[in-house]
């Protein structure tokens, strides 16, 4: 987070007389900023908290049986000895509340338990899938904001045109196709059909990772984000578009008009600051649909991130690596949101990010 | 979901092979004569929680990694692997094992009896997927002779022996399942969890020398696997039955006999109002008599669900061990009969008295409930097909698709879907001994019968597998009436055997293969040593 621009906000928005002395001002600077983050941090813990026991509550009440679903097809060769050493060595022999507060209790020190699935920390298994799907994510998040911004800019710009209807009809259609039927369709045509983009994984076969290049990764990145950021792109085109539309309908378009401002002119010096606050704003709370749609994609694309991992352990009952993944996620998408917020304060100083400072 | 991607990619395929004509550059088509320096293999089997025989890798296909006392040969046979001999005693109580001196493990130590009491020791005490809990003590006596002293006789503890992969004592620690060390064919080169496993041949490896130096195992979903084998990436691609349609250039279609087998479940226990500790009831006023069942076993016609429902792929299914090598062949009963089938039911007392075509006995007419789980398509067509066919003896059968927690409540008085099949005896003797009615999955029907308990318990306390063979058999059919298969008890209708199906390249010979257990893909690899190359 930058100091400075948060120093810079704090002050636009003391409303003390600046005759007080700069040192006196400073320290109610310092003491907002204080403040903020307190708040913020506060809030954080209260959500996490919130989170991973509504979690917890919802796996216990769901019908899965982690031991059955370990299991499986093996039911008859397992005996019921057998059965009891598998539970024991998951803890599951104890009741519901000993559980979570136990998990609670590591949790707090550190330590998120062991994946029941994967028979691995739970830190680490997010640690290194999460690193799979970061760069896969990032790139999606990356083409979602061009597109969808340059669509809604393109599209605002001239209501009602040929260009607007078209780009309307083609985004509602994408919004409403699941993400898991775009996939396949890229992956009939690029990878099956023209054999430009493979049909699988995040680099070649059998090649060694950490020694696979840039442009490889990016080439085997390349269908799932694109599948991810044409579902995605949806949103923040049509909300840009509206943007544009009441800009272009307001007394600052009108006020820039008459001083002579017109076409490219208009769009880049008015237009677009305008409309970039509710995209920032919508591109960075899209962190959480990124997420969920990361799993489709990945399955799909045979990718293997964090996507994969989530979906077994909610298949499968892992509640220590269901209850990390949450826990991750929303520190994920609140520092999304959050990022989201002093993103907007940058492109619109009107907006105050101290709630309390405005009283 | 699982479904809509398989439908969406079987026609996908089928136009890739039409239009993209199966070039490719990748490793199946590389042009160059001789064996490749990579095998691809996308045949799934990914062991999530890593690869430690303790905690159950290795209960079938190749352990790769480690090497087992005892394994099948093709026929599954049992033959020796680490071990040079091993007895029972007259008790059945002591198993003594002498093992070969010249293994030694991929870190350069030789394997002892001291590492093979402790692999016995370490997996009768942790909760995995192998059940070990028979074993009382694990001791090795000097270097090359272990004793496995177990609580009680059980004569499928041979299986153990067969699937336990030894791990070294003094690199066996937390890492191991992610790291693991053993006297194997191959060793682990990397394994990015979710997406491959790149093993190495181990070039100390004291058995056959595989032909491929390496190999890449892909963990892709079928769909992806046969989009790879479309674009010549890969070598074999394990696809569902229902996948494999399509000609794939390069490739050819191997169907290999297994005991995936699916069955009807038929409740024998009568309907007297009992439940279970849990609260579901118990019987089934229709298919608790034995003419029921005999009738239902005799009506279907099995051949028609092989063409029909798994096109071909599979056979008729007799047993739930058919093709093993403790199958009891004379249990057979000639089906799609339904002159005898009716016979079967008026010698009961089934009678048709109200003209709706459905048979009553003493006011109670002949319908009961097929379960199936809703999910998986394959047994919906079983159970579908089959349903008319028996409907058409006189016997209603109501057709219900459920998910498996509502089975779980009903499959003590509803006839279920099922399908099984292992190599391990202990799933014949948990699915009809009467000491397991009402556990967990094992004898969900409540079947109940003397002689086949008394069977079983002798198959089960044998001291060698000829003498089990006998006594697993005669559990089937004894030849004097007595048995849990159609000629005797009928306790279940078992329908089909699966063929698993994989499309392999044309010039790799996997050679004759096992009767594959429930789960198609990774079993392949049972003989992977003997593959061979010859392009």
């Amino acid at each position: 987070m930058d100091l400075e621009l948060l120093i810079k906000d704090v002050l636009a928005t003391d409303e003390s007389p600046p005759a007080e002395g700069l040192s006196s001002d400073r320290r109610r600077s310092r003491a907002a900023i204080l403040q903020w983050v307190g708040g913020k941090v506060a809030r954080l813990c209260i959500l996490l908290v919130a989170v991973s026991v509504g979690s917890f509550l919802l796996v216990e009440a769901s019908p899965i049986d982690p031991v059955a679903a370990y299991v499986g097809a093996e039911v008859l060769n397992i005996g019921p000895d057998q059965r009891a050493q598998i539970e024991a060595r998951w803890g599951l022999d104890d009741p519901a509340p000993t559980r979570f507060f136990r998990w609670a209790g590591q949790a707090l020190r550190g330590n998120l338990g062991t994946s029941m699935i994967y028979n691995a920390p739970v830190a680490e298994v997010i640690r290194t899938r999460f690193a799979a799907s970061l760069g896969l994510m990032a790139l999606a998040w990356l083409l979602t904001g061009v597109f969808g911004f340059g669509l809604g800019i393109i599209a605002g710009s001239r209501p009602g045109s040929r260009v607007d209807r078209g780009v309307r009809w083609w985004v509602y259609t994408l919004a409403s196709a699941p993400t898991f039927w775009i996939g396949l369709i890229l992956l009939y045509v690029f990878a099956v059909s023209l054999q430009w983009a493979p049909v699988c994984c995040a680099g070649p076969i059998g090649a060694d990772p950490s020694t696979v290049g840039f442009g490889d990764r990016l080439h085997h990145m390349l269908l799932p984000a694109i599948t991810l950021a044409i579902v995605g792109v949806g949103s923040i085109a049509l909300h840009t578009r509206e943007q544009v539309v009441t800009f272009l309908h307001g007394d600052a378009a009108v006020f820039a008009r008459a001083q002579g401002e017109r076409g490219w002119g208009l769009v880049r010096h008015h237009l677009l600051r305008n409309a970039a606050v509710p995209a920032l704003l919508l591109q960075f709370a899209s962190l959480s649909e990124l997420f969920g749609g990361a799993i489709l994609a990945e399955t799909v694309f045979s990718y293997p991130g964090l996507g994969q991992a989530t979906a077994a352990a909610g298949i499968r009952g892992d509640v220590p690596l269901l209850l990390g993944i949450v826990l991750a996620a929303t520190v994920f998408v609140y520092a999304g949101n959050l990022i989201g917020d002093v993103a907007h304060r940058v492109a619109d100083p009107r907006v105050s990010l101290l709630p309390a400072a405005r009283a | 979901m699982r479904k809509f991607f398989s439908l969406g990619l079987v026609s996908l395929a089928v136009l890739a092979g039409c239009s993209s004509g199966g070039g490719g550059d990748g490793a199946a088509t590389s042009g160059e004569s001789g064996t490749p320096a990579e095998l691809r293999l996308a045949i799934a089997g990914e062991s999530e929680d890593g690869y430690d025989p303790t905690l159950g890798w290795g209960r079938y296909g190749s352990p790769l990694f480690q090497s087992t006392l005892l394994r099948r040969d093709a026929d599954l046979k049992v033959v020796n692997d680490l071990a040079t001999a091993h007895k029972v005693s007259p008790d059945g109580l002591l198993w003594t094992v002498d093992i070969r001196t010249d293994a030694s493990f991929t870190d350069g130590t030789p394997v002892t009896a001291e590492d093979v009491a402790y692999t016995f020791t370490k997996a009768s005490e942790s909760g995995g997927l192998t059940d070990v809990t028979v074993l009382d003590t694990a001791k090795a006596v000097d270097t090359d002779t272990v004793e496995l002293k177990l609580k009680k006789p059980q004569s499928t503890f041979v299986n153990r022996l067969v699937t336990l992969g030894i791990v070294p004592k003094h690199a066996h620690n937390e890492g191991y399942a992610r790291n693991p060390i053993g006297s194997g064919p191959y060793k682990l080169l990397r394994w990015d969890e979710g997406q491959q496993l790149v093993v190495e041949a181990n070039t100390a490896y004291y058995g056959q020398k595989p032909a491929f130096g390496r190999i890449v195992f892909l963990f892709t979903e079928e769909d992806a696997s046969l989009a790879l084998a479309n674009a010549g990436d890969i070598h074999i691609a394990a696809v569902a039955q229902s996948l494999a349609t399509t000609q794939i250039p390069g490739m050819k279609l191997v169907s290999v006999d297994s005991v995936d087998n699916r069955g009807m479940m038929l409740p024998a226990a009568p309907a007297e109002g009992k439940t279970t500790d849990k609260g579901y009831p118990i019987g089934n006023a229709v298919t608790s008599t034995l003419a029921i069942r005999q009738a239902v076993n005799v009506a279907v016609d099995r051949n028609a669900l092989v063409a029909g429902v798994l096109d071909g792929h599979g056979s008729p299914a007799i047993g739930p061990v058919d093709g093993l090598p403790w199958f009891e062949e004379d249990s057979a009963v000639v089906d799609n009969d339904l002159e005898k089938a009716r016979k079967i039911l008026a010698d009961g007392g089934w009678a048709d008295t109200d003209g709706d075509g459905i048979v009553e006995l003493n006011g109670q007419a002949a319908r009961f409930t097929l379960l199936y789980p809703a999910t998986d398509t394959t047994r919906q067509g079983l159970a579908v097909s089959a349903g008319d066919m028996i409907r058409k003896s006189g016997v209603d059968v109501n057709v219900e698709g459920k998910s498996w927690d509502e089975i779980e409540t009903r499959m003590h008085t509803d006839a279920v879907l099922f399908g099984w099949g292992s190599h391990d005896q202990t799933e014949m003797y948990n699915l009809y001994h009467s000491s397991f009615a009402g556990k967990e999955f094992f004898n969900t029907g409540y079947y109940r019968s003397q002689p086949v308990d008394g069977y079983l318990d002798l198959a089960m306390g044998a001291t060698d597998s000829a003498e089990a063979n006998v006594f697993w058999k005669a559990a089937q059919f004894d030849n004097k009436g007595a048995g849990f298969t159609a000629r005797a008890d009928a306790a279940w209708a078992w329908l089909v055997n699966l063929d698993h199906t994989y499309y392999v390249s044309d010039c790799l010979d996997v050679g004759k293969t096992q009767v594959e257990p429930h789960g198609h893909g990774y079993p392949i690899t049972a003989g992977i040593t003997s593959w061979t190359w010859s392009c």
